[in-house]
């Protein structure tokens, strides 16, 4: 059975090391990567952590016209391979939950990946606000 | 199955090419006209090494890893003299192709060549000829440009050098040039590309642009997304998402989590 990861939005203090955890997780040049994962604000004292879903009939993947995007089985993620990936922001445009990315500074896609089996932000987390188990 | 390079073995995959383990290990080799999106080509021949295996009877020879299959116990060379000067002949031709691309000038110049010896190609542009933009196209399923002309004045272009029909103005062509031949402009919400001009779907909340409306519409009816995921940008919709997930949380799970804490 994979592991799942899991969200309880009623217990994230908006504490935001998740977000830390993660651009540092994901250093793809020099730099801290972007964030994957973004705990937002929806009222007072209230904050929702976003991050892909991991859908299961993904639109990131359909919309990638050259397969850069995939089902990785084995760890339960949708993977993105970089060295496939065009830039052509066409999953950027077509996820319905905003979860592809565009990097600036590093001028490439990117999404979570799930620390491929290990998620970083989980792991950090305060609160168990997430959890992967 | 394994395969032997510069005389350490590494891990291969059935199917795949030579270039392909080169890369994965991060073992420097020119390769211009190959991209991962799209099939091999074998067009600049920078990626040349030399093979041998220990059943071919001290058989050698130099071939173009970007087209070759790996096989089990395969014997690579990467920078043999042979193949060294394999790739200064070609950079010495490219380089006179392209004399002002900083692309080429700094290969060039990694194998010892500052200037070519031959004659430089009057009004040069960037474009080396690798067919990139267009296998891209092709492989997106556009094909909206391609090889036209004959010996020196090949060139890439739109379909009777016109503002090319089939384009969507997806870009995939301008970020896989390896030379950045390839101009965009885009002005507001407007892309002008090969000489057209496409509009870019502007998110219907803050006014954010991702693609142009016939890439959009193009993957709502080729690729079965719905029509309304491209109405809003990613920042709007992680925003509309927490949203959304704000009306299913049972908000008292904190107090009851913190009560368990406190017991
Ligand atoms: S941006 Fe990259 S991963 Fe996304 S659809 Fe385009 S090629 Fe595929
Ligand atoms: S921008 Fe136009 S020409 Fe370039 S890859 Fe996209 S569809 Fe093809
Ligand atoms: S325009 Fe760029 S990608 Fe296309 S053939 Fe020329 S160098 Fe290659
Ligand atoms: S990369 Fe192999 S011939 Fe160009």
């Amino acid at each position: 059975m994979t592991k799942r990861f899991m969200v309880r939005p009623a217990l994230c203090i908006g504490c935001r090391t998740c977000e830390l955890a993660c651009s540092l997780t994901h250093q793809e040049g020099k730099t801290p990567g972007r964030t994957r994962i973004y705990p937002l604000a929806v009222g007072k004292e209230k904050w929702v952590p976003v991050a892909c879903l991991q859908c299961d009939d993904p639109a990131c993947v359909k919309s990638c016209l050259v397969d850069a995007l995939r089902m990785n089985e084995e760890l339960g993620y949708i993977e993105l391979l970089q060295e496939r990936c065009i830039k052509c922001r066409a999953c950027v445009a077509a996820c319905p939950f905003g979860c592809s990315l565009i990097d600036e500074e590093q001028e490439i896609i990117v999404k979570c990946d799930l620390c491929e089996g290990n998620p970083a932000c989980a792991r950090f987390c305060p609160t168990k606000a997430l959890e992967y188990k | 199955m394994k395969i032997q390079i510069n005389g350490r073995w590494y891990k291969a995959r059935e199917g795949e090419m030579v270039l392909d383990v080169l890369r994965r290990e991060g073992i420097e080799v020119p390769a211009l006209c190959a991209h991962e999106a799209v099939e091999p080509y074998g067009a600049c021949r920078l990626c040349m090494v030399e093979i041998t295996h220990e059943d071919w009877g001290g058989w050698k020879g130099n071939v173009t890893s970007c087209l070759y299959p790996v096989e089990d116990k395969l014997i690579v060379q990467t920078h043999t003299e042979d193949v060294i000067e394999l790739r200064k002949m070609v950079l010495n031709l490219l380089l006179a192709r392209c004399p002002n691309t900083p692309e080429i000038q700094k290969l060039a110049e990694e194998y010892g060549i500052d200037i070519t010896d031959f004659v430089p190609r009057e009004d040069a542009d960037d474009c080396i000829m690798c067919g990139l933009c267009t296998r891209v196209c092709t492989q997106m399923g556009f094909n909206a440009i391609s090889v036209a002309g004959r010996g020196y004045d090949r060139e890439v272009a739109t379909p009777l050098k016109e503002a090319p029909p089939d384009c969507v103005g997806c870009l995939a062509c301008v970020n896989i040039c390896p030379t950045n031949h390839i101009k965009y402009q885009d002005v507001g919400t407007t892309r002008e590309i090969w000489g057209r001009q496409f509009e870019l779907v502007k998110c219907k909340e803050c006014g954010k642009a991702l693609i142009t409306r016939e890439f959009a519409d193009y993957l709502i009816k080729n690729r079965d997304i719905p029509a309304d995921y491209f109405d809003v940008c990613d920042d709007c919709k992680r925003a509309g998402t927490a949203k959304n997930f704000k009306k299913l949380v049972h908000w008292e799970e904190k107090e009851e989590a913190e009560e368990e804490v406190s017991v």
